[in-house]
């Protein structure tokens, strides 16, 4: 099983798009607020040099917005 | 061979989509989404029939009801990219490599966010310039920022940004903003907010991230210099009509001119609803009302060759 790990905002679209994905393909992930976790949010800066949510980290491999189909290869997901 | 293809989730595209399933003509929707521009409000208020709507749950709405007409076929992960004459029929090609043809085509493509196009937006993009107030806003608390652009779309972002920016300037290119004023005096009742006009930005610096932006103010043709880690860029959107622009005839802002009775193009094969035709309200409704013109169009079109 993937380690995933969702940076994101509660107002972003994006990211609700990004987990209902995940949810959708039975995917466990973590998803860290990076408003309210201070920590997460530094994580996220470094991880992905991006100022922007969601950044999406499948084991160790970032992805920065919700990129499907990089992330669907990384998952090896057939369409 | 299709009688129609449609370009397009948004309103328009779903909306001719769904008409054209219940006239049974032979009809192929292309789109790489749903939900068009509206996909990232928070609340939308005007849509007929519904008091309140997020703009993804508005995208659930039209995507389910487009796949429940019986007989339409769908392809939702590619993008047209370039539209060509046959004989009696236009060949379609898209980003993933298929080829297509349709008697009919129905442009809904819509359009995308304008980007200020200066030195620094590209290298910086994600980087503390944003294109997006309600995804990024919250993170730049503390932080200074300045938006782009005095319209409605730009003083959102600064009604997005209050609750945690530290101080917001807005730039506007021209003397006086166009955003509606009750918005504005919500911001300018803020110590943190100032409006700056007649301002247009140059060049936007920054290593790692965005540190600072130099912008000319047109009323003393100074170049001026300020520190910030924000750039919230609003300043209107650009139509996606350059993959059939040889084949129409379109404005000087790329817009599709139509008549506005059929939303027929130029070209006889070629219609275009929403925003990215020349239609001069670009709003949701509108733009769903246009597609069923169009379609209803496009079905008398296809009656009248086949009689």
């Amino acid at each position: 099983m993937a380690n995933i790990k969702i940076y994101t905002t509660p107002t972003c679209v994006y990211c609700k798009i990004a987990k209902e994905f995940f949810t959708k393909n039975n995917i466990a992930y973590q998803e860290l607020n990076v408003i309210e976790d201070e920590t997460a949010r530094e994580e996220m800066i470094q991880k992905s040099h991006q100022l922007g949510v969601p950044v999406i980290d499948v084991d160790g491999e970032i992805f920065i917005g919700f990129d499907k189909p990089g992330i669907m290869h990384a998952l090896k997901l057939g369409k | 061979m299709y009688d129609l293809i449609i370009i397009g989730g948004g309103p328009g595209g779903v909306a001719a989509g769904i008409y054209a399933a219940r006239k049974k003509i032979q009809t192929l929707l292309i789109t790489d989404s749903f939900g068009g521009q509206s996909l990232v409000s928070t609340d939308i208020q005007n849509w007929i029939g519904t008091k309140s709507v997020s703009g993804l749950d508005l995208a659930k709405m039209l995507e389910e009801h487009l796949r429940t007409q019986e007989g339409i076929e769908i392809i939702d992960d590619d993008l047209v990219t370039g539209v060509q004459d046959v004989q009696d029929a236009l060949g379609i090609a898209t980003k993933n490599g298929r080829t297509l043809q349709t008697k009919y085509l129905l442009v809904a493509s819509g359009s995308r966010r304008r980007k200020l196009d200066i030195p620094g937006e590209k290298e910086l993009d994600g980087k503390g310039v944003v294109y997006c107030s309600t995804c990024d806003a919250p993170l730049f608390k503390g932080k200074v920022v300045a938006v782009i652009g005095g319209g409605n779309a730009g003083f959102e972002a600064g009604i997005d940004l209050l609750p945690y920016a530290a101080k917001i300037y807005l730039l506007e290119r021209g003397e006086v903003p166009r955003g509606d004023a009750v918005t504005l005096a919500k911001l300018t009742a803020s110590p943190k907010f100032e409006l700056l006009t007649m301002a247009e930005p140059q060049k936007i610096f920054g290593e790692q991230f965005v540190s600072g932006m130099e912008y000319l103010d047109r009323r003393t043709n100074e170049t001026k210099r300020m520190d910030l880690q924000g750039i919230f860029v609003e300043i209107g959107a650009i139509p996606n009509s350059e993959f059939v622009k040889d084949k129409v005839t379109t404005d000087k802002l790329g817009d599709i001119m139509v008549d506005h009775k059929t939303q027929k193009t130029s070209h006889p094969r070629i219609w275009a609803v929403g925003d990215v035709s020349d239609v001069l309200y670009k709003q949701n409704n509108i733009s769903a009302g246009d597609a069923v013109k169009a379609v209803l169009n496009i079905y008398d079109e296809l009656n009248k060759s086949q009689a």
